[in-house]
């Protein structure tokens, strides 16, 4: 497989995606898509890219992307990384691009001429999180349907299972990347607005373990899935395994523990206040119990194996 | 010129911080998928030496009995209202495996809810009590440390001490599943350290059980004896599926035989509590 169609593009993911099907000799077209004005760097310095800007939660643009351009170009594969990064992004609007564009990608897919394949980038942060549950988390882990879940977790449940249940169900190979988290600007990551703030509050008495990923490998885990043939769900790891507490110091904040209580007001008024992400109801679970992916499934079916580690300001 | 050690070093003393450091040769200096560190190992040796060498002055034979390698599970009996056997167990597999293992000792579920607690555990090998924690412990070659009496061991009344309470059989089915050896083992003296005077069952703290009330309020200087018996490789003794209920629960009382059986005679060489 050699022609794809890259959702969510601009973001930093989607550039470290295209670098690794660009190195890749026989990668012959990248029909990158995302909804920014501005062009990713690699589209101007490797003529195999396209860049197009487009809106994904118009069906009517999807049908001419894909029944359009992606046709033209005998598109076999879609990666799928089209999701709103930010906590506040509510409402409809969301939901349209969190799950109903991949739902629409997925139809249109699913009898479409060329287009073979199709691998969606999910998030580690579905997975259930709490004291009775394994902190190795693989593919059969639980996921977070809790109804009191905010709507950034329950749109990413939905998404995943939306494309896990048209597995076998479909002609299209399907590989759904649930990965941890990729410590980056503009990546969605709660966990890098968290740190943004001189002072960290973390639950008193807690110290969780955190499994992080670089945009290095997580651009190639979901290049290596773009090229395999491998199908089912993968839990991609990170390098990096680190308590809380090591996190916060590394990245030269001030770590100031505080009663669980207090999280909630705290994190409430910095985002009221700030505008930041960080949402504490989000990320209960996960400032209390530690959980890490086991990625021996995509080690061993897509050849996948973390390599390069995250690199803190005090590294 | 002569370094100065440090406050951990001192606390570990010269024999201690060598095994402090073979363990660190083996577990790198960052942390593994349950929060394991080597310095998370060392300040634990540090922390129980008081209450090892002093305090209960725990008296091992047998550890030769842990294999040096691979998959193996170490069941004992579990007593004395607080889990100071536990520690005294996890201790003792950290001072006389050879090379030195890093016991995965698994804590009940409501341990990780535990503030300061549970990251200390955490770092010194303890993992939660999961099906898959406990698979994954074995199937990548790790010593597994289980109490299958669980929280009724600990909480069971002074007048039934050294009786075995409801024994559990999942680490005879992971024994059999992952073909690793069961090395039986007693834990005595525990069980005088704090006897239970009442448990207040409808307090549920962090998701605790229960609330025990002890006779005392610290430990008594009790005598520990920790007695490991010969492994038993359970997949030969009981060929067949691994899934089977009446199998595993053969297995499972075998297992249990055997540390009954240490226990009553480590009873009966004991000349004393204190002692």
């Amino acid at each position: 497989m050699s022609r794809y169609l890259l959702t969510g593009a601009t973001t930093p993911i989607g550039a470290s995606v295209i670098r690794h099907l660009l190195a890749a000799p026989d990668t012959e077209r990248i029909l990158a898509v995302g909804n920014e004005p501005i062009r990713p760097t690699t589209v101007e310095i490797d003529g195999r890219v396209r860049y197009r800007r487009l809106d994904l939660t118009r069906e009517r643009n999807l049908r001419e992307l894909l029944y359009g351009p992606c046709r033209e170009e005998g598109v076999e594969v879609i990666v799928d990384m089209a999701a709103h990064r930010r906590f506040g992004a509510t409402g409809p609007r969301a939901r349209a691009l969190n799950v109903l564009a991949t739902r629409r990608l997925l139809d249109l897919s699913a009898d479409h001429p060329s287009i073979r394949r199709f691998v969606y980038r999910s998030w580690g942060e579905v997975h259930d999180v709490g004291e009775a549950l394994p902190s190795l988390v693989d593919e059969l882990h639980p996921l977070d349907l809790s109804p009191d879940a905010p709507q950034w977790v329950r749109d990413r449940v939905e998404a995943d299972l939306t494309v896990c249940a048209r597995m076998a169900m479909s002609r299209l190979s399907i590989a759904v990347l649930r990965a941890a988290e990729c410590l980056a600007p503009r990546t969605g990551s709660q966990l890098h607005d968290y740190l943004g703030a001189e002072v960290c509050f973390r639950p008193m008495g807690y110290d969780p373990i955190f499994n992080l990923i670089s945009e290095h490998d997580l651009g190639r885990a979901l290049a290596l899935a773009a090229r395999s043939d491998a199908e089912g769900v993968f839990t991609i790891p990170g390098a990096t395994t680190l308590p809380l507490k090591e996190i916060i110091r590394r990245s030269a904040r001030i770590d100031v523990p505080v009663p669980g209580p207090l999280m909630t007001p705290l994190y409430g008024l910095r985002r009221a206040v700030r505008g930041t992400s960080f949402d504490y109801r989000l990320n209960r679970g996960r400032l209390h119990f530690g959980v890490v992916l086991d990625g021996q499934r995509a080690k061993r079916l897509l050849g996948y194996a973390p390599e390069v580690t995250v690199t803190f300001p005090k590294d | 010129m002569r370094q100065r050690r440090t406050l951990l070093q001192r606390a570990l003393g010269r024999d201690l911080e060598a095994r402090a450091d073979a363990l660190a040769g083996q577990m790198g200096d960052g942390y593994d998928c349950f929060g394991a560190s080597a310095d998370g190992t060392a300040r634990a040796l540090a922390l129980t030496r008081g209450l090892y060498e002093r305090w209960f002055r725990v008296d091992s034979a047998g550890a030769h009995h842990v294999p040096s390698t691979g998959p193996v599970i170490v069941a004992a009996n579990h007593s004395g209202t607080l889990p100071f056997d536990a520690a005294m167990l996890h201790a003792d597999l950290l001072r006389r495996t050879d090379p030195p293992r890093l016991p995965r000792s698994v804590v009940d579920r409501f341990v990780p809810r535990l503030p300061w607690f549970s990251a200390l555990v955490a770092r010194a090998g303890a993992i939660n009590g999961t099906r898959r924690n406990v698979e994954h412990v074995l199937a990548t070659g790790q010593l597994l440390v289980v109490f299958p009496e669980g929280t009724v061991g600990i909480g069971k009344p002074f007048a039934e001490r050294y009786r075995l309470q409801t024994w559990r059989p999942g680490h005879a089915e992971l024994a059999l599943r992952h073909r690793a050896p069961v090395v039986p083992t007693a834990i005595v003296g525990a069980e005088e350290q704090m006897p239970i005077l009442a448990r207040l069952e409808r307090f549920h703290a962090f998701g605790a059980p229960y609330l025990p009330i002890p006779l005392v309020p610290f430990p008594l200087p009790v005598r520990y004896r920790v007695r490991y018996g010969p492994p038993l490789a359970l997949h030969r003794v009981f060929p067949g599926d691994p899934r089977d209920p009446a199998l595993i629960r053969a297995a499972a009382a075998e297992v249990e035989g055997a540390v009954q059986a240490l226990i009553d005679e480590t009873l009966a060489a004991r000349e004393g509590v204190f002692r």
